[in-house]
């Protein structure tokens, strides 16, 4: 029990320098997706997912920029005419900093575009990704 | 009965004479209430809704002006009185008779007995539709002084007695100008501009006139009294609060959690049942996964049971109770929304502010009371692209 707690603490540092030096909430977000498995980041993979046409999803939504951009900058607009705020965490400092939120979306919107939830990995993947934008 | 219905000019062919008959106020009345019933009519009709308070006033202004009409037909001078031109069933058929048959009419310095019967009709027709008029007004809209006293179900009877009374005002109006414009053919008077000037011309061996003078005083007092009594007793059922208007209390779950993708609807908009099984179905919602975790999603749907249409008696919760089978959870489907928007361009809800059919709040400004006023309908003017 102990090791394994060690060995989450360990994981989540880990996981905190491959991202960011500093700690927040979305250090801590990151780390939890950590503990479910997943790896070091890999921002290139999450540009591929954004940029990706999954189609595999509701036919209303084949890919992330259907509704959030062309760009993680653009910011996009909901079906119903709502803005949503651009992705990156550049232009969006507070992306990916609510853990009961980043969990609704992953989960409704990996469901929404892919048709199956998103691993932990991509998770993480796509967050870096947002984190460089 | 009329005292003095003389011979007309095509018998005694002689030297006539113009007299004073409809008095100032008579006259005022007359013309005021043309322009109330055109104003009501093409706000009624033509105009776009949010004219609705026009309507109500030119309704109102309706309403003064027959109570003033009947005091006055007591207490105004001779013509305006309405004993002066009260005639027998048999004296009005026979004067009816005497039109249908094209030939000269004897010359009345009032009222003619036809008319007169007109007039009559009038003040009931136009009595029926301003009080039916008030009772849409406060079951349907919850406006006016009977937003409280009526409920929706009392406006669904007088919606349709508004309506139908109103087709037979405009079949008066007809049958009024018709006859105006025959009797003046038949006896050669000119009673439009009668209706001006108020000067009359009768026929040179018309005996001297006694005109019993108006009463003005009387009539004020009269009128004041009933304003006072009216005015009171329309005010104590205005403080009544509007029927079936309910206070919604804000829920930030609702308000956060479903106004993070579209406008948080009001919850009056669909009936329990749809909110129930939209509820069920977050996972496809209208194309999309809009999952709740269970805690959250349990407090809005107990949110959306208590506040859902069954608990309201407003105009839309009565309206978009009726469903359309097919999609029994779109507010936009169901058939009066379709009808109440079938008018609008599509090109229209595309407009910066509104977006989509579904964002109610892009054109109705009280949208977040549930009332939907006709006054408050603001189209946003300015094109996107």
């Amino acid at each position: 029990m102990k090791n394994a707690k060690i060995f989450l603490i360990t994981l989540s540092m880990a996981a905190m320098f491959a991202v960011s030096a500093e700690a927040g909430p979305r250090e801590d977000i990151i780390a939890g997706f950590m503990a479910q498995g997943a790896g070091p980041a890999d921002p290139a993979k999450g540009k591929a997912m954004y940029n990706a046409n999954y189609g595999t999803g509701k036919v209303e939504t084949p890919k992330c920029q259907s509704c959030h951009g062309a760009t993680p900058q653009a910011g996009g607009e909901t079906r119903t005419a709502k803005p949503i705020d651009p992705m990156a965490v550049s232009k969006a400092p507070d992306r990916f900093t609510d853990k009961k939120k980043v969990d609704k979306w992953f989960l409704r919107n990996c469901r929404g575009v892919i048709g199956r939830e998103c691993t932990a990995q991509e998770k993480v993947d796509f967050i870096a990704f947002m984190v460089t934008q | 009965m009329s005292d003095n219905p003389t011979q007309n000019k095509a018998e005694t062919g002689r030297e006539s004479r113009l007299v004073k008959v409809w008095d100032l106020p008579t006259r005022v009345f007359h013309w005021s209430l043309v322009s109330m019933v055109f104003i009501g009519i093409i706000t009624g009709y033509i105009a776009p809704e949010w004219w609705m308070g026009l309507h109500v006033w030119a309704g109102y202004i309706t309403v003064t002006l027959l109570v003033f009409r009947l005091v006055w037909g007591m207490f105004g001078s001779e013509y305006a009185r309405l004993e002066t031109f009260t005639f027998s069933p048999v004296h009005i058929l026979e004067h009816m008779k005497e039109i249908i048959s094209l030939r000269p009419v004897r010359h009345y310095i009032g009222h003619n007995p036809s008319g007169a019967v007109m007039i009559f009709a009038l003040l009931f027709v136009l009595s029926v539709i301003t009080v039916s008029g008030l009772l849409v007004l406060g079951g349907e809209e919850n406006q006016g002084p009977l937003a409280g006293a009526a409920s929706y179900a009392i406006s669904e009877i007088a919606a349709p007695i508004h309506n139908i009374f109103v087709i037979i005002l405009i079949a008066m109006i007809v049958m009024h100008v018709s006859g105006v414009i025959l009797e003046g053919k038949l006896t050669g008077e000119n009673l439009v501009s009668s209706m001006f000037t108020g000067l009359k011309r009768v026929p040179k061996g018309t005996p001297p006139l006694v005109h019993r003078r108006a009463r003005p005083f009387a009539a004020f007092l009269v009128t004041a009294t009933f304003f006072a009594i009216g005015g009171s007793l329309l005010a104590a059922f205005a403080t009544m609060p509007p029927s079936g208007l309910r206070h919604l209390p804000a829920n930030e779950t609702y308000e956060t959690e479903c106004g993070d993708c579209h406008a948080a609807f009001h919850p009056s908009l669909l009936p329990a049942k749809s909110w129930a099984d939209m509820m069920a179905t977050l996972d496809d919602h209208f194309g999309e996964d809009a999952s709740l975790d269970a805690e959250t999603a349990n407090e809005i749907a107990l949110y959306l049971a208590e506040y859902a249409g069954e608990e309201w008696d407003t105009e839309a919760a009565n309206r978009f109770r009726v469903l359309d089978p097919k999609h029994p959870m779109q507010i936009t489907a169901t058939p009066y929304w379709v009808r109440k928007h079938d008018e609008i361009d599509p090109e229209t809800f595309k407009r910066k502010g509104i977006g989509v059919k579904s964002n109610c709040s892009g054109c109705h400004t009280d949208h977040y009371s549930g009332r939907f006023d006709d006054q408050k309908i603001k189209i946003p003017e300015v094109k996107v692209k």
